[in-house]
């Protein structure tokens, strides 16, 4: 996949660059409104990722640009502003998803997988890690073609980890992903561990092999190495 | 005390004083006049009884006299000839009582005799006049006090009532409503001054308090993008293939900081949020379902701490914004959870339009007020100090009244939602 980075901020751009430049992803990325005006007019990108606070412009602008000259690329706008507005606007100039700064890379990896995912396939797509096999629109679960019944939660967790494979995903990042922003229970990580706990047990009750791999306490790992 | 009843008061002594006074000089003075005057008929009289002899030869008869009584005692001596007036009282037998008088005493010489001789006049009638007189400049003197008493009153009540809807409206003002101080309309200077004065106040306070608002506001907007720096160094950190287990203990402690503070920053960013009313909305929300559904979002946590959850709910909706009323759910369930001991119970009640969360905890009762301070938390507490404020600012901002108790070893918070007519409850909050 060819993913667009405009984002300012150097250092964010750097991590997001390295977490995405994984299995043949290219990353090219823009610091300002210029730059990343001339890249996405000449290139085509599976998902541009976009902040909307640049030194010399406004993303949402860029945005319009992009939706004039009718390209089909995804977007995924990242902004500090956590403001009902604007994401309404954003979502309806045609971004696809809408990312409040802070993030974890997995999290911002599972979206920009998620819109590919929705533009290439059309939302129907089938994942496939060796003898596991997830359906991401019936929410289904299949281990060596037998399905495994997980609940809501536990097929959302299971789909951020195989979608992040190979990468280590922090407890903190897990539980965001579940709990969202709402609930103040930032801190209780420890209850993340039941719960992959659970999946694990599922999972190789039916047969399959056990992909997670603590990682000290700090986060798990989904690899087949 | 009032002004009005501290001023008269002070007015009514001084009123009253001067009115005993005046009025008891008033009747030294006309009795000294009074007693002039029959001094000088006892004078007229006595000069009368000495002309009468002198000529006649012989004493008049004491029966003589219309209204005197004249009576002579024989003397030795002709010693005192000096004239002595004064007061006394007599019985007046005609009327069959005893009467104030006034006599003349001296002694001369009368047929070439030495005479004592006392003249009588009555004091009654002069006594009488004396009253009328008084009664007759008195009485209206006091009518006139109490008219004008009256008027007063009633002009001062008057003259404050502009003062009075100022005091109002400072009271109804409330530095979270949208609502600015409304001055009062009036044409007496010193309140129009006042007015000005506390509408300044109101502008000022509101602007500054404004001015904090946004200040919080881009405090937490410009802190998002740091703290996103710091979330992605950890996150490529910990894909590092050369992560021991101390890195990595590390690397849990600043996730857990970093955490905390996102999470700090996102509450601040709230509370801006409902106080500047951005969540608008309304719609009718089914509170039931709205809670069956949360149960179920936070079973992991629930059974993780293993707690019994009970629920009293019948149907009932509020017409609210579906975020705000998110948030108020949310909030409450995480404090019954957190704040639990594990192994204990929470329940959840609806009735008589009251929102009810029971959970057992700390064996104490917290403080009713405190606990809805931001950044008021017991040591244990792991949160942010801000859940409970939110949820304070919610119920604020859509007229709940909500309030905290500790009744057998259950921490309940009751939220009222029919609470809206009921505006000074509010303030009270």
């Amino acid at each position: 996949m060819k993913f667009l980075i405009v984002e300012d901020e150097e250092s964010l751009r750097n991590s997001i660059n390295q977490y995405l430049t994984v299995e043949g992803n290219i990353c090219d990325h823009a610091s300002t409104y210029e730059q990343g005006y001339q890249k996405l007019s000449i290139y085509d990108y599976d998902c541009i990722l976009l902040d909307l606070t640049l030194p010399d412009g406004e993303g949402l602008q860029l945005l319009k640009y992009l939706k004039k000259i009718n390209k089909a690329d995804g977007v995924l706008i990242i902004s500090a502003r956590n403001s009902l507005d604007q994401k309404i606007e954003g979502l309806s100039l045609g971004a696809d998803d809408y990312l409040i700064k802070p993030f974890h890379l997995s999290e911002l990896y599972a979206r920009v997988q998620s819109i590919v995912r929705r533009r290439h396939f059309n939302g129907n797509s089938i994942f496939h890690f060796n003898e596991i096999e997830i359906d991401t629109t019936a929410k289904e679960t299949k281990v060596n073609g037998k399905p495994v019944y997980l609940t809501r939660k536990e097929f959302e967790l299971l789909l951020y980890f195989v979608v992040n494979k190979n990468k280590v995903i922090s407890k903190a990042a897990a539980v965001v992903h579940i709990w969202g922003d709402d609930a103040d229970m930032a801190d209780s990580f420890d209850f993340i561990y039941t719960h992959i706990k659970n999946v694990r047990k599922k999972l190789t009750d039916s047969g399959c092999k056990d992909y997670f791999h603590s990682v000290y306490g700090v986060g798990y790992k989904f690899t087949d190495s | 005390m009032k002004l009005f009843s501290s001023y008269n008061r002070i007015l009514a002594i001084i009123t009253l004083t001067g009115l005993i006074v005046i009025g008891f000089l008033f009747y030294q003075t006309l009795g000294q006049y009074i007693n002039k005057q029959i001094d000088d008929h006892l004078y007229e009289e006595l000069l009368e009884v000495r002309d009468f002899t002198h000529v006649k030869n012989i004493l008049p008869s004491p029966d003589g006299f219309d209204d005197v009584i004249v009576d002579y005692k024989k003397i030795n001596k002709l010693s005192d000839k000096r004239k002595y007036f004064a007061d006394t009282t007599f019985y007046n037998p005609k009327k069959k009582h005893d009467e104030s008088a006034r006599y003349l005493k001296t002694a001369l010489i009368l047929n070439r005799q030495p005479y004592e001789v006392m003249i009588m006049a009555s004091k009654f009638e002069r006594q009488e006049q004396i009253k009328s007189i008084i009664l007759i400049i008195l009485l209206p003197v006091i009518i006139l006090l109490l008219i004008l008493w009256l008027v007063n009153r009633i002009l001062i009540k008057r003259m404050w009532l502009p003062f009075r809807q100022l005091l109002i409206n400072i009271k109804a003002f409330n530095i979270n409503q949208e609502k600015v101080f409304e001055p009062v309309q009036t044409n007496i200077e010193e309140f129009r001054e006042l007015n000005n004065a506390v509408l300044e106040v109101s502008l000022k306070v509101k602007s500054d308090y404004k001015e904090i608002k946004l200040f919080t506001e881009n405090a937490s907007h410009e802190m998002m993008t740091p703290l996103a720096v710091i979330n992605s160094k950890l996150d490529t950190m910990l894909q590092s293939n050369a992560l021991g287990k101390e890195e990595s203990e590390i690397l849990a402690d600043l996730y857990k900081a970093t955490s905390k503070l996102t999470k700090l920053n996102q509450s601040l960013l709230l509370l801006v949020k409902i106080d500047n009313d951005q969540l608008q909305d309304k719609e009718e929300i089914d509170l039931k379902a709205l809670i069956e559904e949360k149960i179920s979002y936070f079973q992991e946590l629930i059974q993780k701490r293993e707690l019994q959850v009970e629920t009293k709910i019948s149907a009932f909706s509020v017409f609210a914004n579906r975020s705000l009323i998110e948030i108020l759910i949310n909030n409450l369930f995480s404090n019954a959870i957190r704040h639990n001991n594990d192994g204990g119970s929470m329940m959840v009640t609806i009735k008589n339009d009251s929102l009810i969360f029971s959970n057992t905890g700390s064996r104490n009762g917290l403080h009713p007020q405190k606990i809805f301070e931001r950044f008021y938390k017991d040591n244990a507490s792991d949160g942010t100090g801000l859940g409970l404020a939110i949820l304070k600012q919610v119920c604020l901002k859509q007229n709940y009244e909500l309030s905290y108790n500790y009744n057998q070893e259950y921490h309940q918070f009751i939220i009222n939602f029919k609470s809206s007519e009921n505006k000074s409850q509010l303030t009270m909050l």
